[in-house]
């Protein structure tokens, strides 16, 4: 079955592509998002013999979101703005660069970007290395030579668009997104020509069937019936700056043809500003590569009071359901709730609470729709809406990626522990500043710890293990044919773990605090390497206080709710190789 | 476009032209908040006409929240993805003068230009809101135990 699936994940890569068993060539591994790799060498047994065999400073201080590439025994590493990309020769002594490219990236994306200025990675395919730059620009760059092949303008800063996501390539096309959901954006999905780099398809994933992409016969949700959905469920005009960012995880189906990705707030944060269920905002969309047809959708927050963005990865398995075997899509939502859904419909199956929720009481699989609790329902008229679990950081964050293991059939994630309150108040749009309209602080959640790594059995919906931490967890996980996980911790540890039982094998102080995602690969030796990036920021840039020293003009008292993250961490941008 | 050689002439004239006129030119390459560019060549006064009114620094906190400024720098100006404005420290200078210029014709790295939707008197009140703000006591020279 493991072995199949791999074959079958193999069989899909890119046409031309040079990636061999043990690279690792985008950024889930391959096009379910599993994170999941066969190699084993480090095991449960021996992970405790770890060191680290190699470090490398990017020389940048922005949240190093995101991973490495591995391709034909070369590393490549996209930083934060100013988004510089290196090639390291993994063939040679201490990793010397092959080249490295530098783009002119316009910095007035810093003020565009809402949550510092990060990057989530590159894809390779076809002999290129295909990414965003932070201003609304995607590149392809000839992974041999580092030249420039094409440089498109996907994005319009001025209209509050910024571009950290990383692409998803699908045969010939290269699918992008834009963040903006506090900027009042009008959240798209464009197609891409990998040769060319020019710009086939937009499907909007807000407004009239003909901008969204949504054809009479074509479109089939799963629990919505009639026409112009996206442009009914708003008030006239609103939909046209209501947010639906993307700036999660993409995934793919070569069998059902289908491209997966989740979709972000409404804006503003105040729902009182937007009346009805406001699709397709905190949604998953599910359309076809070559033109971008919408297939079906599915709204996990109807009307989003929270900022309960959907980004986070749609996680594609085969499990047992209900005692049936299925083809499912597995999805931590910000809401709280773990959602495994029918992949070729939209029909959820399973919806259970992976951390403390009460926003909902329980999501009700038969319409599809959370029964809410209205108490916690937001809106300048509504006042100060106090202790909403979980907070808007997300039971989990999109920013950290789960990873699935068929051997265990269990799903690896980093949670959080935090509720918020929520003061929503009115907000203005002006194109190029913040659209916003909430004051959201956060506390901790029941327990006091402001975070767990956790493993889930989305077949059954029940947590199997978790291991309690001190500070929300912001990294994403790798989980390996070995039987061990791997993840990082806001304080700087990175740590590897029983993919069994949860316990903690090895730990080692990697410098900065972990808000990247582990990789793993064969190195030119033939051994397993683990890699991942140390480097403090995303939201932490915003939230944790005082975590940087390089501007002398900005100084800040600590974040209440984790005052003393500051004492363990502050900004850095290391690449890190481990190895037994 | 590429503005670099009008930004040069520009700011040429303007250092041999006195202080009022020097950063007049500097706002090119901004992000123009709504859209509408900051009218050039408009002369600005040095010092802030309201500084320490109340009255004006009520006004001018009404407009960092309507304007979106808490967007980016935060509530109470405490500083979120842009840089804290009640520490007592500037990156492009905490004169009146120089606060005023920052709003009216932004900065690289973001900020944006905000001097074509806001007259003067608006702007100055701004100043006023963010001068009327005490530095956080907790500065993270702190120690901990």
């Amino acid at each position: 079955m493991t072995r199949v699936m791999v074959l079958t994940l193999l069989a899909v890569l890119p046409a031309g592509g040079a990636a061999q068993h043990g690279d690792w060539s985008m950024p889930g591994k391959d096009y379910a998002a599993t994170r999941y790799s066969d190699l084993s060498e480090i095991t449960d047994a021996n992970a405790g013999r770890l060191r680290p065999v190699w470090t490398f400073s990017t020389g940048v201080l922005g949240g190093h979101e995101g991973q490495p590439l591995v391709v034909d025994n070369t590393m490549y590493v996209v930083t934060p703005y100013p988004n510089v990309l290196y090639a390291f020769d993994l063939t040679r002594e201490g990793y010397p660069l092959k080249w490295k490219y530098r783009p002119a990236v316009d910095p007035n994306a810093l003020g565009i970007a809402c949550c510092d200025a990060i990057n989530r990675g590159a894809f390779y395919a076809d002999g290129k290395i295909v990414y965003n730059l932070l201003d609304g620009h995607t590149v392809a760059i000839a992974a041999a030579t580092g030249k420039e092949l094409w440089k498109t303008r996907i994005a319009d800063l001025s209209q509050g668009e910024t571009t950290p996501v990383a692409p998803l390539v699908v045969k010939h096309r290269v699918i992008v997104g834009a963040s903006g959901g506090e900027f009042g954006i009008h959240g798209w999905l464009k197609g891409l020509d990998l040769e060319t780099g020019r710009i086939v398809w937009t499907a909007y994933n807000i407004g009239p069937d003909s901008e969204v992409l949504a054809k009479q016969g074509m479109f089939k949700p799963f629990y919505d019936r009639g026409a112009e959905l996206a442009l009914t469920s708003w008030p006239a005009e609103v939909w046209k700056n209501g947010g639906a960012p993307v700036w999660g995880w993409m995934s793919y189906d070569p069998d059902l043809d289908l491209i997966y990705y989740g979709t972000g707030n409404p804006a503003p944060y105040n729902p009182d500003q937007r009346a009805g269920d406001n699709k397709w905002t905190a949604s998953v969309l599910a359309r076809r590569p070559e033109d971008g047809t919408l297939v079906w959708a599915y709204q996990f927050t109807p009307h989003d009071s929270w900022d309960y963005d959907a980004a986070s990865e749609m996680i594609l398995a085969d499990l047992a359901v209900n005692g049936r075997p299925r083809k499912v899509l597995v999805h931590f939502d910000k809401n709280g709730f773990a959602y495994t859904m029918d992949r070729a419909t939209g029909e959820v199956l399973v919806a259970r609470p992976f951390v403390d929720v009460n926003w909902a009481k329980r999501v009700d699989i038969a319409t599809g729709r959370p029964v809410v609790d209205s108490t916690k329902l937001t809106g300048a008229s509504r006042g100060n809406v106090k202790d909403v679990c979980p907070s808007l950081e997300g039971g989990k964050s999109p920013a950290s990626p789960a990873a699935y293991s068929p051997r265990t059939g269990l799903f690896y994630l980093a949670t959080n522990n935090m509720c918020m309150d929520y003061q929503a108040t009115q907000a203005t749009r002006i194109a190029g500043t913040p659209f916003i309209g909430a004051n959201t602080p956060y506390h901790a959640g029941r327990g006091g710890q402001l975070g767990a790594f956790i493993a889930w059995d989305a077949g059954a919906g029940q947590k199997v293990w978790q291991t309690t931490e001190r500070y929300p967890v912001w990294s994403g996980a790798v989980v390996t044919a070995g039987g061990v996980v791997f993840y990082g911790t806001l304080d700087g540890w990175f740590k590897a773990a029983d993919a069994r039982t949860g316990k903690v094998l090895w730990r080692f102080k990697v410098g900065s605090g972990v808000v990247g995602n582990p990789i793993t690969y064969t190195g030119s030796d033939g051994k397993q390497y683990v890699a991942v990036y140390a480097g403090i920021g995303g939201d932490w840039f915003l939230l944790a206080g005082d975590v940087r020293s390089d501007d002398p003009a900005d100084v800040r008292p600590p974040a209440d709710f984790i005052s003393d993250i500051g004492r363990h961490t502050s900004q850095g941008g290391i690449v890190w190789i481990f190895a037994l | 476009m590429d503005f670099r050689p009008l930004v040069l002439a520009l700011g040429v004239t303007a250092a041999c032209g006195g202080r009022e006129a020097a950063p007049v030119a500097r706002y090119a390459g901004r992000v123009f908040a709504g859209g509408v560019a900051p009218p050039a060549g408009v002369p600005q006064a040095d010092k802030n006409p309201f500084r320490g009114d109340r009255q004006s620094a009520v006004e001018g906190e009404r407009t960092f929240g309507v304007m979106n400024c808490d967007g980016c720098h935060g509530g109470g100006a405490v500083g979120w993805v842009g840089p804290s404005l009640r520490d007592g420290r500037w990156r492009y200078g905490g004169s009146d003068g120089e606060i005023f210029q920052s709003i009216s014709y932004g900065q690289p790295h973001g900020m944006p230009a905000y001097g074509g939707l806001l007259p003067p008197t608006a702007i100055w009140k701004l100043v006023t809101y963010i001068q009327s703000l005490d530095p956080p006591a907790n500065v993270p020279t702190e120690s901990w135990r």
